[in-house]
């Protein structure tokens, strides 16, 4: 129950509810309805953006478990994008195989490779685990563009657009729900993992993992299960990209990629999930923003859309240092304390 | 104790401002990005492509202005847009504006599809593309949407009527300007050579080198052959040269810097071997970057570098008002011009200007003149090769110079 | 064998450069705890002004060098005030992304400024070849590895012999100690990542006179890394050891090997490294208390 001083639970219920507040149920309406809206209303362009900002969100939430929840680095996110992307895309373009399936085999591949790539976490740490991370990347790059036979090697390999009973799922709006659909599965399922007893256990290796091992957990399992897990989710944006965007190259998945992927996480909050969320919107919307102020300047200041791609970058850039400068908790902190501003209102706390 | 009805509680007071205040920040923000949604959905597109009347012809542009092949196509693109936006100037085709969507794709094949999309989307009545890769990723989209595409990228598998309708290569193929490198070599030699083929690692540059080991085989050159693809991050090739000991014949299929830092390379260790570029790196980019190593490099390409003075050049300066063009300026200029002239062709016939329409214009016109720059280029319903034949360049003095006109593979 | 030498002096050449840039990022490191992804970026920034201010505005090299400099120890001083300082405290994940976000800023400012053309670097290195062993070897090459190792033996020299550099080694090893004997370690964190700008501007102008001056020259930066837990941050000459042996590794697997193996072979020798020797192969093993 919800009084002046605070959430009280008086119930087993009440206490795993997912919602406490009458507002916070509220709020989760409004987003609802507003997912179920943008479709309907949004232009071909930002409903393109809409179901990237949705394969990026699962990804982000894939990366803040192994990051933010259980404090381990990773810049290998690039890798591991491909190998979902070229495990699904190649089942379905040269056995055939239905893309469900071909997904689930994608997450299952992901996850295995992530935890192989783990294991120097199990030594490791900070600077050192950065650059283990970072040889993971050029690896899985190297391998996917020199191993012609079976990825095509640098050229494209092109998937054949997905079908399930007859059902043809192309075009922007059909995927978009999707995508939703997914989307909003990995957002339960992260969530659920942290209020039970393995995603604690990630956040006690995060906080001492000395301690936490003192305390009985055995962090070799558990690094490499917190590897397994959040490849897993990356596995499956990465099937998503392969299926939707029907095109798998090797250059969209470098190191730049799994930059971005940080800088999701970080900008939207690290061990949040709603942070991910809120960092995959912020992180995708920002460069089609400024391409549309582009377009809409072309005339005026025609130096801004030669010099597109470095404007991105370097606002790309900028964005990072302003929120790690100003706020390092990220979207989600501003977005708590907007909350409490409102909450608390006309007390400062 | 009685509690008077109409006294309000602070904290009621509070809750219902609060309430308020909360209500009324959802309604702007709706407001705000409805508004903004409906603003900016509209920016991406352009006008109708097609139909009569005054209504603007999109064209759409993948430019690699900044990618690893940006260092020419940067030149390309600059000539393409030089070249439409004065034909806006002189009034356009009929009186209707061009409308060329571009955008610098930075050589990323994932990128390109959007932007195709976007164009088509826009209902753009044809494409200047770029890189190989991206190109033939898209050809089964471009025939099945049947959007006239010429490319950057002349490569070879993009030539047959049959497999890319669309598909329209305004330059001799990789392949056939491999061929007529080893056809010279040959003739120079009377046979005797090893030739190590040092490509950008894609399949751009890719594309040559199998048609040239088969050509070898199949006309009984007596060469060795070899393929060495070029690391992207690489800072030197002295490693690769090392592996490519004992070639007397390098020949490049790369853009210009990473062909002039194997000049250098080449020269640095003092390897005794004749390099030879193909049409991507026969410039002026080339040149300067390499220095008085590209002194006697040989070049094979269709477009020729500015050097070379001809009429096509001189009109291009005069029209442009660009003192300063270079041989993908050029290069870019034509396509545009290739393209538009078909297009007028459809609007003065008072046909509609579809793909069928514009590839049927295409293959039908008479051999397109660029003044001497190239070859004229001549399509046909059964062949999308804009030519086949190429001259030969060296570099003397620091500048290209023609030694062979009109080789055929 | 005249092969071999080539390889093995482009090899060294190479690998001097590398030694700098790993000198310039132990620096930050040790001293502050950062890890610096911008290295790269500092180096092309070095070089372009260089380029800038010898080309654009004809000055005489030594002037142009002089600037670069000037221009390096502001932006170091800058970044380290007012960005990073605010985040002591924050999770190193913090810290790598806020340089890897000043990396992609640097990197598309010179680019908006300069443009992507790759542009010859202005000489005052000899061209030409000289011969060794029988093996025909470009000029500029040697030059590079000579004078590298000249920088690297003064910054010996600063840190073994002069009152700052001693100070730096002392914040390095213990800041709580160096603060009890009244070294001011903000001064200190000021002055590693200046020198940081200044071993990048020496790195960055040997490069752009290897390969012209372009967006190439960051690749450099990202090799930093295996350098550095190869040789280990706590010494130049770990740094020079493990620059020379990158840089060779890289040149002979690209001989010997091909097939872009040298953009793969130094990290995974790097993991096979780091698996048996979690610290380096010359790094101080940190002994964790709970």
């Amino acid at each position: 129950m919800t009084a002046a001083t605070g959430v009280y639970h008086t119930t087993y219920q009440g206490d795993l509810a997912l919602r406490n507040t009458r507002s916070e149920y509220v709020r989760l309406g409004l987003a609802a309805l507003v997912l179920v809206v943008i479709p309907f209303v949004a232009s071909p362009f930002w409903l393109t953006v809409a179901n990237q900002i949705g394969i990026a969100a699962i990804g982000a939430i894939g990366l803040n478990i192994l990051v933010g929840y259980t404090g381990q680095i990773s810049l290998g996110q690039g890798g591991f994008l491909a190998v979902g992307a070229y495990t699904s895309g190649l089942l379905v373009a040269n056995f055939g195989l239905p893309f469900p399936l071909a997904m689930l085999a994608a997450v299952l591949v992901t996850a295995a490779v992530g935890t192989f790539f783990g294991l120097p976490a199990l030594r490791l740490k900070g600077l050192y685990l950065a650059i283990a991370t970072l040889a993971s990347q050029f690896v899985i790059i190297w391998v996917v563009r020199n191993w012609d036979a079976v990825t095509g090697g640098t050229g494209a390999l092109v998937v054949p657009p997905s079908e399930l009973f007859g059902v043809r799922f192309r075009g922007d709006f059909t995927w978009y729900w999707l995508i939703v659909g997914f989307g909003v599965l990995a957002t339960l399922a992260a969530t659920n993992l942290f209020r039970s007893g393995l995603g604690r256990t990630f956040i006690a290796i995060r906080d001492h993992d000395i301690a936490a091992e003192v305390v009985g957990v055995d962090p070799l399992r558990y690094k490499l299960l917190s590897f397994a897990v959040s490849s897993g989710f990356v596995g499956l944006a990465g099937a998503l990209t392969a299926h939707y965007t029907m095109i798998v190259t090797w250059e969209r998945f470098t190191l730049d990629v799994s930059i971005l992927y940080l800088a999701m996480i970080i900008v939207g909050g690290l061990g949040s999930v709603s942070g991910s969320i809120y960092g995959a919107i912020f992180m995708i919307v920002l460069p089609a923003a400024i391409q549309q102020m582009g377009t809409a300047l072309r005339s005026v200041v025609p130096a801004f859309s030669r010099e597109l791609p470095a404007i991105q970058t370097a606002v790309f850039g900028l964005v990072i240092i302003l929120f790690l400068v100003f706020e390092p908790r990220g979207i989600a902190r501003i977005w708590q304390r907007i909350k409490d501003y409102v909450r608390l209102w006309p007390f400062r706390y | 104790m009685a509690i008077p009805l109409l006294t309000l509680r602070k904290e009621d007071i509070m809750s219902r401002t609060r309430t308020l205040i909360v209500v009324a920040g959802l309604v702007l923000l709706t407001a705000a990005c409805g508004g903004a949604e409906g603003d900016n959905g509209d920016a991406a597109g352009g006008g109708d492509g097609d139909g009569g009347g005054g209504d603007p012809i999109v064209l759409g542009g993948i430019f690699d202005l900044t990618g690893p092949t940006g260092d020419v196509g940067t030149p390309y693109a600059e000539g393409v847009r030089d070249f439409i936006s004065q034909l806006n100037e002189d009034g356009g085709i009929d009186g209707r504006q061009i409308n060329l969507m571009s955008q610098d794709y930075q050589y990323d094949v994932a990128l390109a599809e959007q932007l195709y999309s976007q164009y088509q989307g826009a209902r753009a009545v044809a494409i200047l593309g770029w890189g190989t890769a991206d190109t033939e990723a898209l050809r089964g989209r471009v025939s099945a949407d049947e959007l006239p595409y010429f490319s950057g990228s002349l490569s070879e598998e993009l030539a047959d009527p049959q497999e890319t309708p669309y598909n329209f290569l305004v330059g001799t193929t990789y392949s056939d300007q491999m061929r007529i490198a080893l056809k010279y070599i040959n003739e120079q030699t009377g046979g005797d050579a090893n030739i190590a083929v040092f490509h950008h690692d894609s399949p751009f540059g890719e594309s040559p080198v199998d048609d040239g080991r088969q050509y070898v085989e199949d006309q009984g050159f007596g060469f060795e052959y070899s393929a060495y693809p070029m690391p992207g991050d690489a800072t030197d090739y002295t490693a690769l040269l090392s592996r490519a000991q004992g070639a007397t014949h390098i020949i490049v299929q790369n853009v210009a810097s990473p062909a002039a830092q194997l000049a250098q390379d080449i020269a640095n260790q003092g390897a005794d071997a004749q390099m030879v570029c193909l049409n991507w790196c026969t410039d002026e980019e080339f040149v300067e970057l390499a220095g008085d190593t590209a002194e006697g490099v040989l070049g094979v390409t269709p477009w020729a570098p500015a050097s070379i003075d001809t009429e096509g050049v001189q009109e291009v300066v005069e029209a442009s008002g660009n003192d300063d063009v270079g041989g993908h300026y050029l290069q870019g200029w034509y396509y545009a011009e290739l393209m538009t002239t078909a297009i007028a062709k459809l609007v003065e016939a008072g046909e509609d200007v579809t793909g069928p329409n514009l590839k049927s214009a295409l293959e039908e016109t008479e051999p397109f003149d660029t003044g001497g720059v190239s070859p004229p280029i001549d399509f046909s319903a059964d062949d999308h090769k804009g030519m086949t034949v190429a001259p030969i360049f060296e570099v003397t003095d620091g500048t290209w110079n023609v030694i062979e006109e009109g080789v055929e593979p | 064998m005249d092969q071999f030498v080539q390889l093995t002096v482009t090899g060294l050449a190479n690998g001097a450069i590398l030694a700098l840039a790993a000198l310039g990022f132990a620096l930050i490191y040790k001293a502050t705890g950062v890890i610096n992804f911008a290295q790269g970026e500092f180096m092309l920034v070095g070089a372009y002004v260089i380029f800038a201010a010898m080309v654009t505005y004809s000055l005489h090299w030594t002037v142009a060098v002089a600037i670069a400099l000037v221009v390096a120890i502001l932006l170091g001083v800058g970044v380290e005030r007012l960005i990073l300082r605010p985040l002591v405290g924050q999770p190193i994940i913090s810290v790598i992304m806020v340089t890897i976000g000043l990396a992609l800023f640097l990197r598309s400012a010179v680019q908006i400024i300069f443009g992507t053309q790759p542009q010859r670097f202005p000489e005052f290195i000899p061209r030409g070849t000289v011969n060794i062993l029988g093996a025909t070897v470009p000029q500029n090459r040697l030059w590079g590895i000579g004078l590298a190792a000249v920088a690297l033996g003064a910054f010996t020299l600063f840190f073994q012999h002069s009152r700052d550099g001693v100070a730096m080694r002392a914040v390095a090893d213990d800041q709580q100690a160096a603060l009890t004997v009244g070294i001011s370690v903000r001064r200190v964190f000021a002055m590693s990542w200046a020198l940081a700008g200044v071993t990048a501007v020496i790195g960055g102008m040997l490069v752009a006179n290897l390969i012209g001056v372009s967006g190439g020259i960051v690749s450099f930066g990202l090799l930093v890394f295996p350098v550095v837990i190869l040789g280990g941050l706590d010494s130049i000459p770990g740094a020079m050891l493990g620059g020379a042996i990158i840089g060779l590794l890289i040149t002979y697997t690209g001989a010997y090997l091909g097939g872009g193996l040298q953009s793969v072979i130094p990290y995974v020798i790097l993991v096979f490294i780091l698996m048996v020797k979690p610290y380096g192969l010359f790094g101080q093993v940190r002994i964790e208390r709970v």
